[in-house]
Protein backbone atom coordinates (compact mmCIF):
# COMPACT_ATOMS: atom_id res chain seq x y z
CA UNK A 1 0.00 0.00 0.00
CA UNK A 2 2.82 2.38 0.68
CA UNK A 3 4.49 1.70 -2.39
CA UNK A 4 1.79 3.55 -3.86
CA UNK A 5 2.54 6.58 -2.38
CA UNK A 6 6.53 6.31 -2.77
CA UNK A 7 6.73 4.57 -6.28
CA UNK A 8 5.83 8.35 -7.41
CA UNK A 9 8.53 10.46 -5.49
CA UNK A 10 11.33 8.54 -7.21
CA UNK A 11 11.10 4.93 -8.95
CA UNK A 12 7.90 6.73 -10.72
CA UNK A 13 8.62 9.99 -10.89
CA UNK A 14 6.71 12.34 -13.32
CA UNK A 15 9.37 14.55 -14.60
CA UNK A 16 12.46 12.52 -13.83
CA UNK A 17 11.17 8.73 -15.18
CA UNK A 18 8.60 8.95 -17.10
CA UNK A 19 9.39 12.04 -18.32
CA UNK A 20 5.34 12.82 -18.85
CA UNK A 21 3.64 16.32 -17.78
CA UNK A 22 6.89 18.93 -19.05
CA UNK A 23 5.29 21.40 -20.24
CA UNK A 24 4.64 23.26 -17.09
CA UNK A 25 7.84 21.71 -15.79
CA UNK A 26 9.86 23.54 -18.33
CA UNK A 27 7.69 26.95 -18.39
CA UNK A 28 7.21 27.44 -15.10
CA UNK A 29 10.09 26.56 -13.22
CA UNK A 30 11.42 30.16 -13.41
CA UNK A 31 11.85 30.71 -10.11
CA UNK A 32 11.89 28.89 -6.68
CA UNK A 33 8.09 30.25 -5.78
CA UNK A 34 6.61 29.58 -8.87
CA UNK A 35 7.63 25.77 -8.79
CA UNK A 36 5.95 25.25 -5.83
CA UNK A 37 2.62 26.94 -6.82
CA UNK A 38 2.23 25.16 -9.76
CA UNK A 39 3.09 21.82 -8.07
CA UNK A 40 0.69 23.02 -5.64
CA UNK A 41 -1.95 23.38 -7.97
CA UNK A 42 -1.05 20.60 -9.81
CA UNK A 43 -1.05 17.91 -6.64
CA UNK A 44 -4.50 19.44 -5.82
CA UNK A 45 -6.00 19.09 -9.04
CA UNK A 46 -4.71 15.53 -9.40
CA UNK A 47 -5.79 14.00 -5.51
CA UNK A 48 -9.00 15.79 -5.89
CA UNK A 49 -9.83 14.37 -9.44
CA UNK A 50 -8.32 10.70 -8.48
CA UNK A 51 -10.82 10.69 -5.70
CA UNK A 52 -14.06 11.85 -7.49
CA UNK A 53 -12.93 9.28 -10.33
CA UNK A 54 -11.70 6.07 -8.10
CA UNK A 55 -15.75 6.84 -6.67
CA UNK A 56 -17.31 6.83 -9.86
CA UNK A 57 -15.06 4.18 -11.72
CA UNK A 58 -17.65 2.01 -11.88
CA UNK A 59 -20.42 4.85 -12.93
CA UNK A 60 -18.55 5.73 -16.03
CA UNK A 61 -18.96 3.73 -19.16
CA UNK A 62 -15.75 3.04 -20.73
CA UNK A 63 -16.93 4.32 -24.11
CA UNK A 64 -17.17 8.03 -22.63
CA UNK A 65 -14.51 7.75 -20.12
CA UNK A 66 -12.12 10.29 -21.16
CA UNK A 67 -14.83 13.28 -21.88
CA UNK A 68 -16.34 12.52 -18.15
CA UNK A 69 -12.30 12.45 -16.91
CA UNK A 70 -11.50 15.81 -18.67
CA UNK A 71 -14.78 17.53 -17.30
CA UNK A 72 -14.29 16.29 -13.76
CA UNK A 73 -10.19 17.63 -14.06
CA UNK A 74 -11.28 20.93 -15.89
CA UNK A 75 -13.83 21.69 -13.16
CA UNK A 76 -11.14 21.34 -10.43
CA UNK A 77 -8.51 23.55 -12.29
CA UNK A 78 -10.88 25.95 -12.58
CA UNK A 79 -11.26 26.17 -8.83
CA UNK A 80 -7.89 26.00 -8.33
CA UNK A 81 -7.31 29.20 -10.77
CA UNK A 82 -10.57 30.98 -9.27
CA UNK A 83 -9.29 29.85 -5.64
CA UNK A 84 -5.71 31.36 -6.52
CA UNK A 85 -7.10 34.57 -8.13
CA UNK A 86 -9.08 35.18 -5.33
CA UNK A 87 -6.46 34.25 -2.02
CA UNK A 88 -2.78 35.39 -3.50
CA UNK A 89 -3.47 37.28 -6.82
CA UNK A 90 0.38 38.38 -6.93
CA UNK A 91 1.14 34.22 -7.66
CA UNK A 92 -1.90 33.83 -9.47
CA UNK A 93 -0.30 36.92 -12.09
CA UNK A 94 3.08 35.14 -12.14
CA UNK A 95 1.37 31.42 -13.12
CA UNK A 96 -0.80 33.17 -15.25
CA UNK A 97 -2.11 30.73 -18.23
CA UNK A 98 -0.18 27.34 -16.67
CA UNK A 99 -2.79 27.26 -14.28
CA UNK A 100 -5.55 26.50 -16.63
CA UNK A 101 -3.34 24.51 -18.76
CA UNK A 102 -2.89 21.55 -16.22
CA UNK A 103 -5.77 19.98 -17.52
CA UNK A 104 -3.41 18.78 -20.00
CA UNK A 105 -0.77 17.88 -17.97
CA UNK A 106 -0.44 14.23 -19.45
CA UNK A 107 0.80 13.45 -15.17
CA UNK A 108 -3.57 13.64 -14.40
CA UNK A 109 -4.71 12.17 -17.16
CA UNK A 110 -2.54 9.42 -16.98
CA UNK A 111 -3.11 8.91 -13.36
CA UNK A 112 -6.92 8.47 -13.69
CA UNK A 113 -5.87 5.86 -17.01
CA UNK A 114 -3.96 3.94 -15.17
CA UNK A 115 -4.59 4.07 -11.28
CA UNK A 116 -7.86 5.89 -10.09
CA UNK A 117 -10.20 4.56 -12.73
CA UNK A 118 -9.17 0.64 -11.75
CA UNK A 119 -8.33 0.71 -7.76
CA UNK A 120 -10.71 1.63 -4.76
CA UNK A 121 -10.23 5.46 -3.71
CA UNK A 122 -7.44 4.71 -0.46
CA UNK A 123 -5.00 3.43 -2.78
CA UNK A 124 -5.77 6.41 -5.48
CA UNK A 125 -5.19 8.97 -3.04
CA UNK A 126 -2.03 7.48 -2.02
CA UNK A 127 -0.78 7.42 -5.98
CA UNK A 128 -2.41 10.57 -6.89
CA UNK A 129 -0.42 11.99 -3.81
CA UNK A 130 2.68 10.32 -4.36
CA UNK A 131 2.90 11.53 -8.79
CA UNK A 132 1.64 15.42 -7.04
CA UNK A 133 4.50 15.37 -4.77
CA UNK A 134 7.23 13.64 -6.84
CA UNK A 135 6.02 16.25 -9.30
CA UNK A 136 5.98 19.44 -6.98
CA UNK A 137 9.79 18.08 -5.57
CA UNK A 138 11.46 18.21 -9.28
CA UNK A 139 9.99 21.04 -10.38
CA UNK A 140 10.95 22.37 -7.56
CA UNK A 141 14.43 21.13 -7.65
CA UNK A 142 14.85 22.91 -11.54
CA UNK A 143 13.51 26.12 -10.39
CA UNK A 144 15.87 26.69 -7.19
CA UNK A 145 18.62 25.66 -9.62
CA UNK A 146 17.58 28.30 -12.28
CA UNK A 147 17.12 30.85 -9.88
CA UNK A 148 19.96 30.43 -8.59
CA UNK A 149 22.15 30.38 -11.12
CA UNK A 150 19.84 32.52 -13.22
CA UNK A 151 19.15 35.36 -10.94
CA UNK A 152 21.35 34.47 -7.97
CA UNK A 153 18.41 34.10 -5.41
CA UNK A 154 16.59 31.56 -4.06
CA UNK A 155 12.62 31.79 -2.95
CA UNK A 156 13.63 35.59 -3.74
CA UNK A 157 16.48 36.09 -1.62
CA UNK A 158 19.68 37.21 -2.74
CA UNK A 159 22.32 33.83 -2.09
CA UNK A 160 25.05 34.80 -4.34
CA UNK A 161 25.70 38.57 -3.76
CA UNK A 162 25.06 41.69 -5.82
CA UNK A 163 28.38 41.13 -7.49
CA UNK A 164 27.00 37.87 -9.26
CA UNK A 165 26.80 38.05 -13.19
CA UNK A 166 23.59 36.48 -13.82
CA UNK A 167 23.22 34.11 -16.29
CA UNK A 168 19.95 35.18 -17.61
CA UNK A 169 19.75 32.45 -20.12
CA UNK A 170 18.69 30.13 -17.15
CA UNK A 171 15.58 31.76 -16.26
CA UNK A 172 14.33 31.88 -20.05
CA UNK A 173 13.40 28.56 -22.26
CA UNK A 174 16.75 27.30 -23.09
CA UNK A 175 17.65 27.57 -19.65
CA UNK A 176 14.98 25.21 -18.61
CA UNK A 177 15.55 23.30 -21.65
CA UNK A 178 19.85 22.91 -20.82
CA UNK A 179 18.73 22.66 -16.76
CA UNK A 180 16.54 19.39 -16.99
CA UNK A 181 18.09 17.98 -19.91
CA UNK A 182 21.86 17.30 -17.58
CA UNK A 183 19.58 16.59 -14.70
CA UNK A 184 17.91 13.81 -16.45
CA UNK A 185 21.13 12.53 -17.96
CA UNK A 186 22.63 12.26 -14.49
CA UNK A 187 19.78 10.57 -12.93
CA UNK A 188 19.89 8.22 -15.88
CA UNK A 189 23.64 7.25 -15.37
CA UNK A 190 22.58 7.28 -11.47
CA UNK A 191 20.05 4.79 -12.40
CA UNK A 192 22.21 2.62 -14.44
CA UNK A 193 24.92 2.45 -11.96
CA UNK A 194 22.51 0.89 -9.21
CA UNK A 195 21.43 -1.69 -11.97
CA UNK A 196 25.07 -2.68 -12.84
CA UNK A 197 26.15 -2.70 -8.94
CA UNK A 198 22.73 -4.50 -8.33
CA UNK B 1 -30.61 2.05 -26.96
CA UNK B 2 -29.84 1.20 -23.64
CA UNK B 3 -26.54 1.89 -23.61
CA UNK B 4 -26.64 5.47 -25.37
CA UNK B 5 -28.97 6.20 -22.61
CA UNK B 6 -26.71 5.27 -20.02
CA UNK B 7 -23.73 6.96 -21.67
CA UNK B 8 -25.60 10.43 -22.00
CA UNK B 9 -26.83 10.33 -18.67
CA UNK B 10 -23.20 9.73 -17.28
CA UNK B 11 -22.14 12.46 -18.67
CA UNK B 12 -24.85 14.75 -18.57
CA UNK B 13 -25.19 14.53 -15.21
CA UNK B 14 -21.23 15.03 -14.75
CA UNK B 15 -21.39 18.18 -16.42
CA UNK B 16 -24.31 19.26 -14.50
CA UNK B 17 -23.11 18.81 -11.33
CA UNK B 18 -19.56 20.21 -12.42
CA UNK B 19 -21.35 23.72 -13.88
CA UNK B 20 -22.94 23.51 -10.34
CA UNK B 21 -19.81 23.47 -8.38
CA UNK B 22 -18.20 26.22 -10.62
CA UNK B 23 -21.21 28.38 -10.25
CA UNK B 24 -20.23 28.01 -6.39
CA UNK B 25 -16.97 28.61 -6.66
CA UNK B 26 -17.18 31.77 -9.00
CA UNK B 27 -19.96 32.94 -6.12
CA UNK B 28 -17.03 32.76 -3.65
CA UNK B 29 -14.15 34.12 -5.40
CA UNK B 30 -15.30 36.62 -7.38
CA UNK B 31 -16.05 39.28 -4.80
CA UNK B 32 -12.75 38.56 -4.12
CA UNK B 33 -10.85 39.07 -7.33
CA UNK B 34 -12.82 42.33 -8.06
CA UNK B 35 -11.69 43.19 -4.58
CA UNK B 36 -7.64 42.46 -5.24
CA UNK B 37 -7.95 44.07 -8.58
CA UNK B 38 -9.70 47.59 -7.60
CA UNK B 39 -6.98 47.60 -4.76
CA UNK B 40 -4.54 47.35 -7.33
CA UNK B 41 -5.78 50.20 -9.16
CA UNK B 42 -6.02 52.20 -5.59
CA UNK B 43 -2.35 51.26 -4.74
CA UNK B 44 -1.69 52.25 -8.30
CA UNK B 45 -2.82 55.57 -8.13
CA UNK B 46 -1.86 56.72 -4.77
CA UNK B 47 1.58 55.77 -5.68
CA UNK B 48 1.63 57.87 -9.19
CA UNK B 49 0.11 60.62 -7.52
CA UNK B 50 2.05 61.28 -4.35
CA UNK B 51 0.45 63.97 -1.98
CA UNK B 52 -3.62 62.75 -2.24
CA UNK B 53 -5.44 61.60 0.36
CA UNK B 54 -8.37 60.49 -2.41
CA UNK B 55 -9.66 60.25 -5.47
CA UNK B 56 -12.18 60.82 -7.60
CA UNK B 57 -13.38 58.81 -10.84
CA UNK B 58 -14.25 60.69 -13.56
CA UNK B 59 -15.29 59.21 -17.32
CA UNK B 60 -14.65 61.42 -20.29
CA UNK B 61 -14.80 60.25 -23.58
CA UNK B 62 -15.13 56.68 -22.16
CA UNK B 63 -11.88 57.37 -21.12
CA UNK B 64 -11.92 56.78 -17.23
CA UNK B 65 -9.69 59.51 -15.12
CA UNK B 66 -8.81 59.32 -11.38
CA UNK B 67 -9.07 62.57 -10.28
CA UNK B 68 -6.44 63.07 -7.00
CA UNK B 69 -7.52 65.11 -4.30
CA UNK B 70 -5.42 66.75 -1.79
CA UNK B 71 -6.76 66.53 2.32
CA UNK B 72 -8.23 70.02 1.42
CA UNK B 73 -9.94 68.64 -1.10
CA UNK B 74 -7.75 70.35 -4.19
CA UNK B 75 -6.68 69.13 -7.43
CA UNK B 76 -3.66 67.26 -7.04
CA UNK B 77 -3.40 65.43 -10.47
CA UNK B 78 -5.11 63.18 -12.96
CA UNK B 79 -4.49 59.59 -12.92
CA UNK B 80 -5.35 57.01 -15.61
CA UNK B 81 -4.71 53.60 -17.53
CA UNK B 82 -2.07 53.16 -20.15
CA UNK B 83 -2.59 50.12 -22.01
CA UNK B 84 0.11 49.09 -24.74
CA UNK B 85 1.14 45.93 -26.78
CA UNK B 86 4.00 44.77 -25.52
CA UNK B 87 6.56 41.78 -26.75
CA UNK B 88 4.53 39.52 -24.93
CA UNK B 89 0.95 40.74 -24.07
CA UNK B 90 -0.59 43.75 -22.94
CA UNK B 91 1.20 46.29 -20.53
CA UNK B 92 -0.94 47.86 -18.41
CA UNK B 93 0.33 50.77 -16.29
CA UNK B 94 -1.41 53.67 -14.24
CA UNK B 95 0.33 57.06 -15.19
CA UNK B 96 -0.29 60.30 -13.19
CA UNK B 97 -0.12 63.42 -14.45
CA UNK B 98 0.29 67.04 -13.05
CA UNK B 99 -2.07 69.31 -15.15
CA UNK B 100 -0.79 72.78 -14.03
CA UNK B 101 3.08 71.69 -14.44
CA UNK B 102 2.19 69.98 -17.13
CA UNK B 103 4.81 67.21 -16.03
CA UNK B 104 4.34 63.43 -15.08
CA UNK B 105 3.98 62.72 -11.22
CA UNK B 106 4.69 58.85 -11.61
CA UNK B 107 4.06 55.85 -13.61
CA UNK B 108 3.53 52.63 -12.23
CA UNK B 109 3.34 49.25 -14.12
CA UNK B 110 0.60 46.69 -13.08
CA UNK B 111 0.16 44.23 -15.32
CA UNK B 112 2.67 42.67 -17.72
CA UNK B 113 3.43 39.26 -19.68
CA UNK B 114 6.97 40.50 -20.65
CA UNK B 115 10.19 38.20 -20.50
CA UNK B 116 11.45 37.86 -16.85
CA UNK B 117 15.40 39.05 -16.31
CA UNK B 118 14.65 41.37 -20.14
CA UNK B 119 11.28 42.92 -20.81
CA UNK B 120 10.24 42.59 -17.54
CA UNK B 121 12.63 44.75 -15.72
CA UNK B 122 10.01 47.20 -16.54
CA UNK B 123 8.80 47.16 -13.24
CA UNK B 124 12.23 47.94 -11.83
CA UNK B 125 12.00 51.17 -9.89
CA UNK B 126 14.61 53.02 -12.13
CA UNK B 127 12.49 52.31 -14.79
CA UNK B 128 9.43 53.21 -13.62
CA UNK B 129 11.24 56.85 -11.98
CA UNK B 130 12.77 57.76 -15.14
CA UNK B 131 9.35 59.53 -16.31
CA UNK B 132 8.68 61.01 -12.94
CA UNK B 133 8.73 64.68 -13.52
CA UNK B 134 9.01 64.43 -17.23
CA UNK B 135 7.07 67.12 -19.38
CA UNK B 136 3.99 65.99 -21.38
CA UNK B 137 5.36 67.65 -24.34
CA UNK B 138 9.07 65.09 -24.79
CA UNK B 139 9.55 63.28 -27.25
CA UNK B 140 9.07 59.51 -25.26
CA UNK B 141 11.80 57.98 -27.35
CA UNK B 142 13.87 55.64 -26.36
CA UNK B 143 17.58 56.17 -27.21
CA UNK B 144 16.99 59.66 -26.65
CA UNK B 145 15.03 60.81 -23.62
CA UNK B 146 13.77 57.60 -22.01
CA UNK B 147 16.57 55.21 -20.55
CA UNK B 148 16.23 51.65 -22.24
CA UNK B 149 16.50 48.30 -20.96
CA UNK B 150 19.19 46.40 -22.99
CA UNK B 151 18.03 43.43 -24.43
CA UNK B 152 14.52 44.58 -24.15
CA UNK B 153 13.94 46.96 -26.99
CA UNK B 154 10.30 46.31 -27.85
CA UNK B 155 9.27 46.58 -23.82
CA UNK B 156 11.14 49.88 -23.90
CA UNK B 157 9.36 51.21 -26.86
CA UNK B 158 5.94 49.89 -26.08
CA UNK B 159 6.20 51.73 -22.87
CA UNK B 160 7.17 55.04 -24.16
CA UNK B 161 4.84 55.16 -27.00
CA UNK B 162 2.23 53.87 -24.96
CA UNK B 163 2.67 56.78 -22.80
CA UNK B 164 3.07 59.44 -25.72
CA UNK B 165 -0.15 58.09 -27.52
CA UNK B 166 -2.37 58.59 -24.13
CA UNK B 167 -0.63 61.67 -22.86
CA UNK B 168 -1.65 63.28 -26.71
CA UNK B 169 -5.10 61.91 -26.27
CA UNK B 170 -5.12 63.44 -23.16
CA UNK B 171 -3.94 67.21 -24.25
CA UNK B 172 -6.28 66.48 -27.69
CA UNK B 173 -9.33 66.34 -24.27
CA UNK B 174 -7.89 69.45 -22.77
CA UNK B 175 -7.62 71.69 -25.42
CA UNK B 176 -11.11 70.56 -27.42
CA UNK B 177 -12.46 71.18 -23.98
CA UNK B 178 -13.76 68.57 -23.07
CA UNK B 179 -12.16 68.56 -19.66
CA UNK B 180 -13.98 71.19 -18.36
CA UNK B 181 -16.46 68.88 -16.16
CA UNK B 182 -12.91 68.13 -14.30
CA UNK B 183 -11.77 71.10 -11.72
CA UNK B 184 -8.44 71.53 -13.22
CA UNK B 185 -7.45 75.00 -11.60
CA UNK B 186 -5.96 74.10 -8.60
CA UNK B 187 -8.61 76.07 -5.45
CA UNK B 188 -12.51 75.87 -5.17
Amino acid sequence: MLRDFTRGLWEENPTFMQLIGMCPVLAVSNAAINGVAMGAATTFVLVSSSIVISLLRNIIPREVRIPAYIVIIATFVTIADLVLAAINPAVHKVLGLFVPLIVVNCIILGRQEAFASKMPVGRSILDALGMGLGFTWAITFLSIIRELVGMGTIFGKSILGTEYVQWVIMILPPGAFLTLGILVGLINTLKRRRVVEG
Amino acid sequence: MREYFRLILVLTVISLISGGVLAQTYKFANPRIEENREKDTERAIIEVLPGISTFESVAIDGQIFYKGLDDRGRDVGVAFIVEAGGFQGVIRMMVGVDMESRQITGMKIIEHLETPGLGARINESWFQDQFKGKSLNDKFIPGEDVDAITGATVSSRAVSDGLKNSINRLLDLINSGKFTNVDMEGDR
